[in-house]
């Protein structure tokens, strides 16, 4: 049998069932836009983790000359290794419909070893066959391979060949070849060698055996594996030690993820505001059934679990209808979060912790919204609870009612009515302050990501970049080019990879030097601090922001041993230029030609006289078939404009989710506003009676509410301009912490502001429609008898 | 916590105020709407509260159901010291004494009327759980409206809800039930049912206490009492 209060519970949610939807809906917005990301984080965390774990990710990469079978016997025997072979890595060029795309090629003499660097087949054959490939999984779509259909490579000089592809497999330690737009496949040594490759393997890849080493440990086993291939004769150029166990985007994901729990939280925020406000609404209405109770002999404790229970149920509605719904939208959000790591989603089931404690948060979100003004009906003597009159003017509002001249009588009601329950009005304010807050936060950062992106490409004004398959002389290539029409300018670069030697003998990832050359027009990095590098310079680099955050030593004015061609050379750090996410150091070409001994070119920068797609791509065919001609091969061109869109769509997808956050945000402070209008109408029943009883007309009755309204809208708006302001440093704080450092603009933009405003008037006025029509819905007669 | 005057007896009066008096401030200054009220009413006794509006009749009943406190004076119910109680032990202690009959009958509009009934017993639990409807059923059979005990209050008539409002008022079986004014919103053959059951509970020994503008209503009280600008002005006898 059901208890009487649990009767009274019920029947007061289904009387008052226009709030008691706007609650569950409410809750139910927030909860799913919270749920949906815990879970879709849950599941990705896992797939990330037990994949990433079981396909037993290398733990150091040590580039040689040669990996024979009794070097990698050498290394297999140290006591902190656990698994080791060998392997190469080959550029090459792949055939893909106009362009031509970069492939990376990975050759390893056994496929099938399963404790180091697994991969999953999922299609075709495995493992890929002599004179056959394999296509990585998420270089499939973009390269147009099919399994069964062949694909056209070239290495270097040699002639392009078709090779069959075999088979696709996933490679959970490579990031998503789409992404990067590379093509990544795998071959046996005889495939490469047909294509004109050598057939050595020149990396030593190694697992460690304990695998819960920090990677300062893991670089010391490196160290250690390094001194014992150098005591076998051979000759270690450069050593990588990845974050262990730790899939290369994975802090990228892990922090984009958490920043949008941060953001459904915020959002939980405001749907507790939304709370509040019906649930004091509801208590007001209630205020003489609660004198009422408490004159029959009901304590605190009976009317606080009374009203405590009717927020627990309409929690408890909310999270069953919104939890079934945040796994649905979780399930494929997850999926795509799993793709852009290159990581499979085989499961898909949310942890039951993820989904308990979405039930708990749910629950006890409209019990700990309304848990305020439920104190404070409760405090109310009984005496004062059965005079109530229902609504009651304010004190403050009695003592200053506001009468501005040359404003109408109705409009100075409805300025006043909006401050009428002030609380209320402040909780919806706030509302979609906040909403707004987002909005422009967001607008200030997408801003200030454009900036970033400006700059970071100011100082490459070359249209496209060609790919050169093996270092080739300035002049053949001057040469080559020189009957090509619609080149404006042509230059050369070369670029080498280069190592920190530490002080403490390890060895620093590798990253990539750039030779400048003197007076470049094309390419000239815009410097952060330092100065820029002047053509006379010698033992000088300037280096990227991002290597100076990964190499704390390589800051300007500093000076560090640099291993470049397996030669140590000491170089003085004149400045640290904006480069985004790449770890880049440039030299004067010079000193660098010289002091490589080379002066050849491994990239030639083209910038074109028109500046239109369709006559650039012509051009990028005209200046293959030049170099082609020469005898010069090419191995990828890449469009300036596709890199810099490219480069920006991945920045701006951070920044389009926040978009999306001030979407719901807007929803819901949308929802707060109704409601709060919606109760406002309720409570002046009698009132709006009496108005329309003097001579009020409809027209009247609707602009007042709606102008009521609108006044909530706009003050919001302009809180919206100051909360914007540590919204704006947040972002550009949070987004400096997963992307790269961008400059801040705390200001909101005049276009930001004034489309938020908008936004503003068409919520208010959406927010207002029905309760201004239920205004009217009554008769005048039963309006005036409504107590 | 109840305490006991010195000179408390059971021949003590049911209800005994001394010199009482109510102030409430206001904006406007502070209004007196009690002063040195001293009034006994013994057991058993059905006793009207008259005078014209803003008298203090209302106050006078809230004090009388704990439900106001005496800004000034002593006030005992049964024994219990009310100026003395907390709020806590004034709400358990109204549950189990005093029933109270409003004007607009205050029933909770989404419980049927037995719902009604029962729900100060949830509250006061002196009957176990599985008592309380037959309980209900039998208080709304003795006013004579059992038929309507599973109807909500919006389908019942005025007379019938006053009823209702009664039974809920005797549902802990108290020793003082308080009216106010609660033939005010009936017609006259309506409010004159509604005073023929006040006068047999009083026949059963219940004591009344209602607040009443109605002559019939006066006339059918045991005493009247009459109140003007909060003072005590006369009582009567029938």
């Amino acid at each position: 049998m059901i208890d009487i209060r649990c009767k009274k519970i019920l029947r007061d949610a289904w009387l008052y069932r226009a709030r008691t939807l706007l609650v569950i809906i409410a809750v139910a917005i927030g909860m799913i836009g919270a749920g949906a990301l815990l879970d879709a984080w849950a599941i990705v965390q896992r797939v990330t983790t037990q994949t990433y774990k079981a396909s037993h990710p290398v733990s150091a990469t040590l580039h040689v000359q040669n990996a024979s079978d009794d070097v990698l016997a050498r290394v297999r025997a140290l006591p902190a290794i656990a698994a080791v072979r060998a392997r190469r890595f080959v550029a090459a060029s792949v055939e893909g419909g106009a362009e031509k795309l970069i492939g990376e090629i990975f050759v390893l003499q056994d496929w099938n070893a399963q404790d180091i660097g697994t991969l999953r087949s999922e299609r075709g054959t495995w493992p890929p066959r002599d004179g056959e490939i394999v296509v990585e999984t998420s270089s499939l779509e973009f390269s147009g391979a099919t399994v069964g259909g062949s694909i056209t490579l070239q290495i270097g000089k040699n002639p392009a060949r078709s090779l069959r592809v075999s088979g696709i497999a996933r490679d959970v330690g490579l990031p998503p070849g789409w992404m990067d737009h590379v093509v990544y496949l795998f071959a046996t040594p005889a495939t490469v060698a047909s294509l004109g490759a050598p057939v050595t393997l020149d990396e030593v890849q190694v697992v460690v055996r304990d695998t819960t080493l920090s990677r300062d440990a893991v670089r010391h086993i490196a160290a250690d594996v390094k001194a014992e291939l150098e005591h076998a004769g051979v000759h270690v150029s450069a050593v990588d030690v990845p974050e262990p166990n730790v899939h290369p985007h994975a802090a990228q994901m892990d922090s984009l993820l958490l920043t949008q729990g941060a953001f459904a939280l915020l959002t939980l925020l405001v749907c507790a505001f939304l709370i509040v406000n019906l649930i004091t609404a509801l208590l007001v209405s209630q205020t003489r059934q609660i004198g009422v109770m408490k004159a029959l002999g009901a304590s605190v404790r009976h009317i606080s679990t009374m009203y405590l229970a009717h927020a627990l149920l309409l929690g408890i509605i909310a999270s069953s209808i919104a939890l079934p719904v945040a796994i649905a939208i979780a399930r494929p959000y997850a999926a795509l979060k799993s793709e852009m790591l290159n990581f499979p989603t085989l499961d898909a089931t949310v942890p039951w912790s993820a989904i308990l404690l979405q039930f708990a948060v749910g629950c006890l979100l409209p019990v700990a919204a309304a848990a305020i003004p439920v104190a404070r009906a409760c405090r109310m003597s009984v005496a004062a609870a059965l005079r109530d009159p229902g609504v009651v003017t304010e004190r403050l509002y009695v003592r200053r009612r506001p009468a501005w001249r040359g404003i109408s009588r109705p409009l100075q009601l409805s300025i006043g009515n909006a401050f009428r329950r002030r609380q209320r009005m402040v909780l919806t304010v706030l509302a979609l302050a906040l909403g707004g807050a987002v909005f422009l936060g967001a607008d200030n950062l997408r801003v200030a990501v454009r900036a970033s992106v400006d700059r970071i490409f100011a100082g490459a004004r070359y249209d496209v970049l060609f790919g050169l398959g093996s270092a080739t002389s300035v002049e053949s290539i001057v040469a080559a080019l020189a009957n090509v029409p619609d080149i404006a300018r042509i230059e050369t670069i070369a670029t080498t990879r280069a190592t920190l030697a530490h002080d403490d003998g390890m060895v620093g990832d590798a990253f990539g030097v750039v030779a400048l050359q003197s007076g470049s027009e094309l390419l000239s990095p815009v410097m952060e601090s330092g100065r820029a590098l002047k053509d006379d310079d010698v033992d000088t680099i300037v280096v990227s922001r991002r290597l100076a955050k990964e190499e704390p030593s390589m800051q300007t004015g500093a000076t560090v041993t640099l291993t470049i061609d397996g030669r140590d050379t000491r170089v003085h750090i004149a400045g640290v230029f904006e480069s985004g996410p790449q770890l880049l150091a440039y030299a004067p070409a010079a000193w660098f030609n010289a002091m490589r001994g080379d002066a050849r070119a491994t990239q030639v920068l083209v910038a074109t006289t028109s500046k239109q797609p369709a006559l650039q791509l012509d051009t990028i065919v005209r200046v293959r078939g030049a170099l082609e001609r020469a005898g010069i091969s090419v191995t990828g061109s890449h469009l300036m404009r596709e890199t810099r869109r490219a480069f920006e769509d991945h920045l701006l997808m951070v920044v389009q989710f926040l978009g999306a956050m001030a979407w719901v945000m807007i929803a819901v402070g949308g929802m707060g506003l109704g409601s709060t209008m919606s109760l406002t109408v309720f409570e002046r029943t009698r009132e709006i009676g009496i108005l329309r009883a003097i001579g009020a007309r409809h027209r009247e009755i609707v602009t007042m509410v709606q102008l009521e309204g609108w006044l909530v809208a706009t003050l919001g708006w302009c809180v919206a301009l100051p909360l914007s302001l540590p919204m704006s440093a947040t972002f550009a704080w949070a987004f400096g912490k997963v992307m790269f450092p961008v400059p801040m603009h705390p200001l909101p933009t005049v276009h930001g502001a004034a489309i938020w405003y908008l936004l503003t008037t068409i919520v208010s006025l959406l927010a207002c429609a029905m309760p201004a029509r239920a205004a009217l819905r009554r008769s005048v007669a039963s309006a005036l008898s409504y107590e | 916590m109840t305490s006991v005057p010195d000179n408390f007896s059971s021949a003590s009066p049911l209800i005994s105020l001394r010199r009482i008096g109510k102030k409430y401030r206001s904006p406007a200054g502070d209004f007196h709407a009690l002063s040195d009220l001293d009034l006994c009413i013994e057991r058993g006794e059905f006793v009207a509260i008259v005078g014209q509006s803003g008298s203090g009749k209302s106050t006078l009943l809230n004090l009388l159901a704990g439900i106001d406190r005496p800004s000034a004076g002593e006030l005992f119910i049964d024994g219990a010291n009310l100026c003395a109680m907390s709020q806590r032990a004034l709400s358990a202690w109204r549950g189990l004494h005093v029933g109270i009959v409003f004007q607009f009958f205050q029933l909770l509009p989404t419980l049927t009327a037995a719902e009604n009934v029962m729900l100060p017993m949830d509250f006061v639990r002196r009957w176990p759980r599985r008592e309380r409807r037959s309980r209900a059923l039998s208080i709304l059979q003795r006013l004579d409206i059992a038929e309507q005990a599973d109807k909500l209050p919006a389908a019942l008539s005025g007379g019938q809800q006053q009823r209702v409002a009664v039974a809920r008022a005797l549902a802990n079986a108290p020793s003082i039930l308080l009216a106010d004014e609660p033939t005010g919103n009936l017609d006259s053959k309506t409010a004159q049912s509604l005073l023929d059951v006040f006068a047999g509970l009083v026949n059963d020994g219940q004591t009344v206490v209602m607040v009443t503008h109605d002559a019939a209503a006066i006339r059918k009280a045991t005493r009247s009492v009459t109140l003007l600008d909060g003072r005590l002005i006369g009582a009567a006898h029938d």
